[in-house]
């Protein structure tokens, strides 16, 4: 998600010679952010004290693959599906039985279930994506209900409310090294999802989506085919889900349709992505550090109560409230007031910007004069330009 | 099938579409006033069901005379709602955000309810429990009968709030245009909080009939809120006529198909109403594009 001091690049003489050396220590502090990062992520299995705390690793990690998959429709269309589970439980739920039934290696289904999922994803995505808005929220919904019932039902299938057993890839390794295994492999998943996010986000498919998240009529008008975007977006984020999922049944081994196949597993996907910031690559990360520590601790602290499910409520209702746009946003733009005031054309009326124009010798009836208008009309930069906005914005950065 | 079987299911079917429809009614009362998916419908719904039940087991008193306290309340819960909640939200985003919203209520109200009353199953006995009544070769449960005609007569004083008095006058001018409602004087945001309050009591009116027969827990609310949602869908997101046509004709369907199928199976035929709609007719089978009618 570009800041918006990366907008229009600003006329005035000033900021042209300082906005270089500014980008160039965010690069840096954002290269080392992320070396660090992945230092962290590298090193924590060695540094777990037990297995309990490694295999809470690998499910704040798994948690961190849903959300950041989820928000491949989600970020980008701006569609909010509260029924990914019903993918995460395909995944699943496809992984373990075609080990069972067509007896392939293990991560041979793997791959499978997700070709499965993406399939069974099309027709259902068809028809979801004709409705916007609410009606869409209702047929994600359905969708999991309706999983839930015929995975419960047909019990000669899928083992019905006794479950399925997924036996283990590994079967000679001890449960702590099991652990470190699928930390790492679920880490793998994580990356490539991260990478192929910020790919999409630099492309012309994802500049397609955005404009559709910001107004969907005047991304049609402008040409965007903004049914098969949003279908293939939507395919893309089911499959993703999908093979946490069947990465998630190869590492835990027992599933249940009533764990898969539930609601809230969905709401904590868009509770992470919401809290973390949906605009932002890392945002369902960090929400799902943080929703997947929390929700640890209140496991070990509250058990088995209905206790967390007031606390999910209620944290989902205070972001949805107070922070819409997430932590790191809401982080950057604190940053951004301590840090030396980068002319951002956000930050100012167009009186101001028309004097500072004068002020610089620039005629004041330039396109920066309309630029407050433009910008009201679509607020992500990269859609102005790609509605033919008046100058190149600079590349984005995080 | 033999011939008193298939009376009785269409008589039960019957008897669950009117539930169905008093709370399909509610759902698309939000949705008119505010454009709002109310997931935490049926949430509110258990929450009624579960008090007429304590009321009962505690002290004793019948679970439909607790609808003197509920509705009142539940009307108060939904006004302060409308004033304190949903209003905050941004209007570009408030479709989503606001399921979003009531999603984290319906969660919120469920883990209370498993809170304070623990998560396991509760059924209310009343005297009247076990009879029945014989219509057509049919058994009938009287307690089924007292809740239809609760909903019904419920939707019937819906009906003519709507149509016969000056609030529901100012209600539907609000539904079908609300700037010109604003125009000839009816102060919308008022009338959206009251709305939104009359929806949440028939989900105090519907709880109180659920609690006369059936067995309840916590998460029962998301086995309501599926169906609910589709009917709504089916009917035409904010037609009241609608969303009740659609409610009988899925009621009488899921209980002539639990013959053959199964409860389980039998559920999904709202699923797969939602979705042959989806594809047939996205705007649903009785609304107009909105809330244009009621």
């Amino acid at each position: 998600m570009p800041n918006a001091s990366s907008t229009l690049a600003a006329p005035s003489r000033e900021t042209t010679t300082r906005q270089p050396t500014s980008r160039r220590t965010r690069r840096i502090a954002a290269a080392l952010a992320l070396v660090v990062g992945a230092l962290v992520v590298a090193l924590f299995p060695s540094m777990a004290p037990n297995a309990y705390i490694l295999s809470a690793g690998v499910v704040v990690l798994s948690y961190a693959c849903t959300a950041t998959s989820w928000n491949f429709m989600g970020g980008f269309t701006g569609y909010i599906s509260l029924g990914h589970a019903a993918y995460f439980g395909l995944g699943a739920y496809g992984t373990g039985i075609i080990i069972r039934e067509l007896e392939l290696p293990s991560f041979v289904a793997w791959a499978l279930a997700g070709v499965v999922v993406a399939i069974i994803t099309v027709p259902i995505g068809i028809a979801a994506l004709r409705v916007r808005g609410a009606s869409f929220v209702i047929v994600s919904i359905s969708f999991v209900l309706i999983l839930l019932l015929v995975f419960q039902g047909w019990g000669s299938f899928t083992g019905g409310s006794n479950g399925l057993v997924v036996p283990r890839p590994f079967p000679d390794l001890m449960r702590p090294e099991h652990h470190r295994v699928f930390f790492y492999l679920f880490a793998a998943l994580l990356a490539v999802m991260l990478v192929l996010w910020w790919a999409i986000d630099r492309s012309r498919f994802g500049i397609g989506l955005k404009a559709i998240r910001e107004d969907e009529d005047k991304a049609e008008a402008l040409g965007i085919p903004t049914r098969n975007y949003k279908l293939v977006a939507y395919v893309v984020s089911a499959t993703l889900t999908g093979l946490a999922g069947g990465m998630y049944a190869l590492w835990f081994g027992d599933l249940d349709p009533i764990f898969q196949f539930s609601i809230l597993l969905g709401s904590y996907m868009v509770l992470m992505a919401l809290l973390g910031g949906i605009r932002n690559l890392f945002g369902p990360l960090v929400g799902a550090v943080i929703v997947g520590v929390a929700l640890e601790v209140f496991k070990l602290e509250f058990g088995d109560t209905q206790f967390h499910l007031v606390a999910t409520g209620l944290l989902l209702g205070l972001v949805v409230l107070f922070m819409p746009d997430g932590i790191i946003p809401a982080v950057q733009a604190g940053l951004r007031r301590l840090g030396p005031q980068s002319s951002s054309i956000r930050e100012m009326t167009a009186s101001e910007l028309a004097e500072r124009n004068a002020a610089a010798g620039i005629n004041g009836d330039s396109v920066f004069s309309g630029g407050p208008a433009a910008r009201e009309q679509s607020p992500d930069p990269a859609v102005a330009r790609h509605a033919g906005g008046p100058t190149p914005a600079p590349e984005e950065e995080r | 099938m033999t011939g008193s079987l298939l009376v009785q299911s269409l008589i039960l079917g019957v008897l669950l579409g009117g539930l169905y429809a008093l709370l399909a009614a509610g759902l698309t009362l939000y949705f008119g006033v505010m454009r709002v998916v109310m997931i935490a419908h049926s949430a509110f719904l258990i929450l009624a069901a579960y008090l007429a039940w304590y009321a009962n087991s505690k002290l004793g008193i019948d679970p439909l005379l607790t609808l003197v306290v509920t509705v009142p309340l539940f009307f108060g819960v939904g006004v302060v709602m409308q004033r304190l909640l949903i209003r905050r939200l941004r209007p570009a985003t408030l479709t989503m955000m606001s399921v979003l919203l009531t999603f984290a209520i319906a969660l919120f109200i469920e883990g209370l309810i498993g809170f304070v009353w623990g998560g396991t199953q509760r059924r209310t006995q009343l005297p009247y429990s076990s009879s029945s009544l014989e219509i057509f070769g049919a058994r009938i449960a009287v307690v089924k009968l007292i809740a239809f005609g609760l909903a019904a007569l419920s939707l019937l004083a819906l009906y003519l709030l709507m149509k016969h008095t000056r609030f529901g006058q100012a209600l539907r001018a609000t539904i079908q245009h609300p700037e010109a409602a604003q125009l000839v004087g009816i102060k919308t945001d008022r009338v959206a909080g009251l709305g939104f309050g009359l929806g949440l009591a028939t989900a105090a009116l519907g709880g109180t009939a659920l609690s006369l027969d059936a067995t309840i827990y916590p998460s029962l609310h998301w086995h309501w809120i599926g169906p609910l949602m589709a009917i709504i869908v089916v009917g035409g997101l904010g037609s009241i006529p609608g969303a009740a046509i659609a409610a009988l004709v899925l009621g009488v369907g899921q209980s002539l198909l639990q013959v053959p199928l199964g409860t389980t199976w039998a559920q999904t035929i709202f699923y797969v109403a939602l979705f042959v709609t989806l594809m047939v007719r996205p705007q649903g089978f009785f609304g107009g594009r909105l809330a244009q009618r009621f």
